[in-house]
């Protein structure tokens, strides 16, 4: 991908001698956001390391921001916003000390500094609170604090690490409304990491998922959940009698399956074969209880993709290519 | 696509101009501690009564005891003491800078577009400012007890720049050593212990004379007897004796040397740990 903003090729890295990075390839195209999932020690933060200019790699190069993390680190840093797993506030400070702060170290003049750090307070919700010391900060707002003091200077490239682990369900809803409109108005391009699928859904257009080391599957989140089964039709009959059920399966083909009082039939058209389904069942509406286009979750494909290891050569058989390219 | 409307990048083209943003880092960086140290108003009131309790305690409590020749014991010890916090500053660097590095703030600091040096400059420089107060109230005790520098005005500056320059020195062997230990305790331990050795092994508290043989060679070459005896000389107050050894007939260019020698070293040695990526 020649125009990413984020493209890193073949980084591996080891700590000692235990393999962290195996050779990944990632890439980040303009204005989107890659979420890059794993298990705990999968490799997620060491690839944000290097990306972020704080980890040499062993072999491979990534280019951030059209700069070469190794060759060019200083460039990269002017270009980035990052904000760690553990907020980096300072306690010491107040809210907005701490804005201005980070924002004259991306050399802001005092004024400008002064005049972001107040937008930032107000779009987070903290204008209240930027006369307090961080210290009287609950964890959401300091989490909130940091995302803002990384996008003081507007940079063009934002890391995320695990932006809202241990956050509060509110807490995590206002931080990726915040990420989003910083990707909707300003076309920051945004590299996220996650133990949450359900963060990638929100917010990911890419999907990377590594285990072990290694790339397991890359694509959007449709065809990652797509890439570990289809779609398929749902239906729950009222009663579980062998009459009901033997008419229904006749109605809906050879396809189906029965278990208990549930069929599900293979959706390969997604809502249309929905719409045939019900289309097919009509003359038993009486006796259903319920229909539904059910698809495989995206926590389905991240179990499956991060459970089978690799083999001792190191090849994936089935899972190694999944998703599209 | 998206309109772009992210912040435009600002990148010094010139020497001159990369030199000026990173004096601009410094300040930025030095503004920061001394921020923090502000709203931690207990911490700065410890280490302003440290002082008095220093005085008061070694010069009554040993000034009842110790006589000094051509003087008074407490206008002896003042310089003594001087150095000693100068000395002490290696400790509260060292502490503060692990604590910097286990808590991940370095981290993020390692990912601004600051200068390499910013942060540890930053660090030491602050702690000289942050000492400022507690030194005004130690020469005020001084000024109490009877130390009086004879010796004139701009002598007695000459005498406490150099005392900065010492403690600045020792502020950042507080940063390398707070770089190399794994935990601020580690920090606190590795740096009071020499502390401690070099305090009490010396001319800070009594003069050489009396220890035991092998002790006072020890004592004599130990580089903070230099710089006491540097603080004393340019103070005009008592030596406590006369020196055998070349560093203390000679102690203002011993410290100096000392002190610039120290800080050609360490501070590359830092920076460069501080800069290094596993």
């Amino acid at each position: 991908m020649p125009d990413a903003v984020i493209h890193a090729e073949g980084l591996v890295k080891s700590f000692k001698k235990t393999p962290a990075l195996r050779g990944i390839d990632l890439a980040v195209r303009p204005g989107t956001v890659l979420a890059l999932l794993g298990r705990n020690g999968a490799g997620k933060s060491t690839a944000v390391r290097i990306l972020t200019t704080l980890t040499r790699p062993d072999a491979g190069s990534a280019v951030v921001a059209g700069f070469d993390v190794v060759r060019s680190p200083e460039r990269v840093r002017a270009r980035i916003g990052v904000t760690g797993q553990a907020p980096t506030v300072d306690e010491l400070l107040t809210g907005r000390q701490n804005l201005m702060i980070v924002g004259r170290m991306f050399h802001l003049a005092p004024r400008q500094a002064r005049q972001r750090a107040g937008q930032l307070l107000e779009q987070f919700g903290l204008a209240d609170a930027a006369g307090r010391l961080a210290r009287t900060y609950s964890g959401g707002m300091r989490r909130r604090l940091d995302l803002a003091a990384s996008m003081i200077a507007a940079p063009p490239v934002m890391f995320l690490d695990e932006p809202t682990t241990g956050l509060d369900p509110v807490s995590r809803a206002q931080i990726w409304r915040a990420i989003r409109e910083m990707v909707t108005q300003s076309g920051t391009s945004v590299l996220l990491t996650s133990q949450y699928l359900e963060e990638a859904e929100q917010l990911a257009d890419d999907v990377t998922v590594i285990s072990d080391g290694l790339v397991a599957a890359t694509g959007t989140p449709g065809q990652l959940r797509e890439s570990v089964g289809q779609a398929s039709v749902r239906v729950v009959l009222r009663d579980a009698g062998p009459g009901t059920a033997g008419r229904l399966a006749a109605l809906l083909g050879p396809a189906a399956r029965l278990d208990g009082r549930v069929l599900t039939l293979p959706a390969p058209d997604g809502l249309g074969s929905l719409a045939e389904a019900v289309a097919r069942i009509q003359p038993m509406a009486a006796e259903i209880d319920d229909v539904a286009l059910q698809r495989p979750s995206l926590e389905e494909a991240f179990t499956i993709l991060t459970s089978a290891g690799p083999s001792a050569d190191g090849a994936r058989p089935e899972l190694a290519t999944a998703g599209a390219r | 696509m998206t309109m772009t409307m992210t912040g435009p990048v600002r990148e010094p083209s010139g020497a001159l101009q990369r030199l000026a943003q990173a004096a601009g880092d410094v300040r930025t960086t030095t503004l920061r501690y001394v921020l923090r140290a502000r709203s931690q108003p207990d911490v700065i009131i410890g280490s302003v009564l440290m002082p008095v309790v220093f005085v008061v305690l070694f010069g009554y409590v040993f000034g009842s005891a110790i006589h000094v020749p051509g003087g008074h014991y407490r206008t002896y010890l003042m310089s003594g003491l001087f150095a000693q916090t100068a000395l002490f500053s290696s400790s509260s660097v060292a502490v503060a800078v692990a604590t910097d590095m286990s808590e991940g703030v370095i981290d993020r600091f390692r990912t601004l577009p600051i200068a390499r040096s910013a942060v540890l400059l930053g660090r030491t420089i602050s702690t000289v400012i942050i000492g400022l107060p507690s030194l005004a109230v130690m020469i005020t005790c001084a000024l109490v007890v009877g130390w009086r520098p004879d010796a004139g005005l701009a002598s007695a500056v000459a005498g406490f720049a150099l005392l900065a320059l010492f403690g600045f020195a020792m502020s950042w062997v507080g940063a390398l050593t707070g770089m190399l230990a794994r935990s601020p305790q580690a920090a606190d331990g590795l740096s009071m212990l020499p502390a401690f050795v070099l305090g009490f092994v010396s001319n800070v508290f009594v003069p050489t004379a009396g220890l035991p043989a092998w002790l006072r060679v020890v004592a004599e070459w130990n580089p903070l007897s230099a710089v006491v005896a540097a603080a004393r000389q340019l103070f005009g107050t008592p030596q406590g004796g006369t020196a055998g050894v070349w560093t203390l007939q000679h102690p203002v260019p011993t410290t100096l040397a000392m002190g610039l020698v120290l800080l050609a070293v360490l501070v590359p040695l830092s920076v460069r740990r501080y800069i290094s990526r596993d």
